[in-house]
């Protein structure tokens, strides 16, 4: 007993690790060639052609691309505090996916395998206290980089995450009350036995978490953080070679995370479609569907929208975002409490 | 009413999207289409050219008669009126004392592709010819002497396309008052100057 038991338990844990870990990142590095082809079909463009059959090996292009870059430091910038944001921001965002759920689980011989690398009950504190851990890394590396449009980005940044992250919690306060857990396996549980996903009884909960979402990643409308008509990149403006690409790493992971927490909390996690349970059988391709319709929303929305002022941002979020999700909350106690 | 409607509903943002939703879809059956009904607007360049309309102002040439000899007579006329000043000519004085050219240089790289050396040379010598893709790593490339003026003659003017450039866009102005017979049916050459 004992030794051998945790030595396995060790094994299970890395290899679990390794693939969640680079599957994420396939998703991500394809999730930018999905994004690129999205956005040039919306705008009558062809996207990424030349490499691969219609552009399919773009992404590892890139990488490699990206790998052999010169680094850059800048003279006059906060060398450590500049080396250490990217690395904080890349981190924040990947340390998320360990609690979230992809499929049931199965059962491996003796061994049960779980559908969630960490099965805690904290599960959605857990990612929303990383996501704005990443808000640390973006402000550091607006600090740190000396440069103007460096700096009015990490600072808007900042204002803008603290004034979201508020609306992004309270609307998931509603989902947490119906499923009666902060554990996101439990959530999803919750909603397989209520029959009907969140998004019906929580539709308020579930645009606020959209929009939320979307300023929560700096994705249009709400990228001014890294507005490129003003702030040439933003927060990441002086970063060359792999300390960029740890930041666009991070960006898109981040995208990965609020979309897998919006299928998870709002679209029914690994379940299929009512009705289709017969032909295709819940599973991690359910996820992945979902989480791809909640990427292609993104794109959608960043195809169509202008940017947002920097006021119209803040009132947005002060002054309509948040009365509304409290409402959903009082809306969400009186249902629970004269209809459940 | 329906102001309020309009603004509970974000009926602009809806109809924005629903606009990029459309153009998505049709360009995703873009590649079940013939070429002409393709409604993606790009070109994979390289690969696919985008043809020059005739008459376009490219690269330069010396034109040729029909038996192969340079139209050029030297006057100077293209020389004089270029803005830009890239066109420098050297004539001499040949063993039947006539005058010849024996020199022909153009400064591409000054050029403003203006097209007035085209319509200022009498006799249908220079021509602005379809080609626009020549690019090189020196100055010393884009200086074209008489040899290489004519060889993108032979390049890119072949056939009736040379005919075709003075008949349909850049007629000489001799043309008009010596009673140029249009040697095609559709060419009006002359037509309103009688």
């Amino acid at each position: 007993m004992g030794a051998i038991d945790t030595l396995l338990l060790i094994v299970g844990v890395v290899i679990k690790l390794v693939v969640v870990f680079a599957v994420a990142m396939l998703h991500v590095a394809y999730a930018t060639y999905f994004e690129r082809k999205v956005i040039a079909h919306m705008q009558i463009r062809l996207g990424p052609m030349e490499v691969g059959w219609h552009g399919l090996l773009q992404p590892i292009a890139d990488g490699v691309k990206l790998l052999f870059k010169e680094d850059v430091i800048p003279a006059k910038a906060d060398r450590y505090v500049f080396m250490i944001a990217p690395m904080i921001c890349f981190f924040a965002a990947t340390s998320s996916l360990v609690v979230f759920p992809f499929f049931e689980g199965f059962n491996l011989g003796p061994y049960h395998v779980g559908g969630a690398l960490a099965n805690i009950n904290i599960g959605l504190l857990f990612v929303l206290a990383m996501s704005s851990l990443g808000a640390y890394g973006v402000v550091m590396a607006g600090w740190a980089s000396n440069s103007k449009y460096a700096f009015l980005g990490g600072l808007r940044s900042s204002a803008q995450v603290i004034s979201y992250e508020i609306s992004l919690g309270l609307s998931l306060v509603g989902v947490m009350m119906l499923a009666g857990s902060l554990n996101l396996t439990d959530i999803v549980h919750a909603q397989e036995r209520a029959g009907m996903w969140n998004f019906i009884p929580q539709f308020l909960g579930f645009s606020i978490f959209c929009i939320a979402a979307l300023a929560e990643t700096n994705r249009t409308p709400f990228d001014l953080p890294e507005a490129e008509s003003e702030l040439v990149a933003g927060y990441f403006t002086e970063y060359t070679g792999f300390r960029f690409a740890l930041f666009f790493l991070a960006e898109y992971m981040g995208m990965l995370i609020m979309a897998a927490l919006g299928t998870v909390c709002f679209l029914g996690g690994w379940n299929p479609i009512p009705g289709l349970e017969k032909i295709i059988p819940g599973g991690v391709w359910w996820f992945l569907v979902k989480v791809y319709t909640l990427f292609f929303m993104y794109y959608w929305v960043r195809t169509t929208l202008p940017r947002y002022r920097y006021d119209q941002l803040m009132s947005l979020g002060w002054k309509v975002m948040i009365p509304i999700a409290l409402a959903n909350i009082f809306l969400t106690g009186l249902w629970k409490v004269y209809f459940a | 009413m329906s102001g309020i409607v309009k603004k509970i509903i974000p009926y602009e943002i809806c109809q924005g999207m629903a606009l990029t939703l459309k153009v998505w879809v049709k360009g995703l059956f873009d590649p079940f289409r013939k070429q002409e009904d393709r409604v993606i607007v790009t070109r994979r360049y390289p690969k696919v050219k985008r043809p020059a309309e005739p008459g376009f102002r490219g690269l330069h040439a010396l034109a040729k008669d029909e038996k192969g000899r340079m139209k050029c007579v030297g006057c100077g006329m293209c020389s004089a009126i270029c803005p830009s000043r890239c066109i420098d000519i050297h004539t001499a004085e040949g063993p039947d004392f006539k005058k010849y050219v024996t020199g022909y240089r153009i400064e591409v790289l000054r050029c403003v592709f203006c097209g007035l050396c085209v319509e200022a040379c009498p006799y249908g010598a220079i021509v602005l010819t379809e080609h626009y893709e020549y690019s090189g790593y020196t100055r010393a490339e884009f200086d074209y002497n008489m040899i290489r003026l004519l060889e993108n003659w032979d390049k890119y003017m072949a056939g009736d396309k040379g005919k075709n450039y003075f008949e349909k866009f850049w007629t000489p102005k001799k043309w008009f008052f010596t009673g140029h017979k249009p040697v095609s049916k559709n060419a009006e050459v002359g037509k309103n100057v009688g």
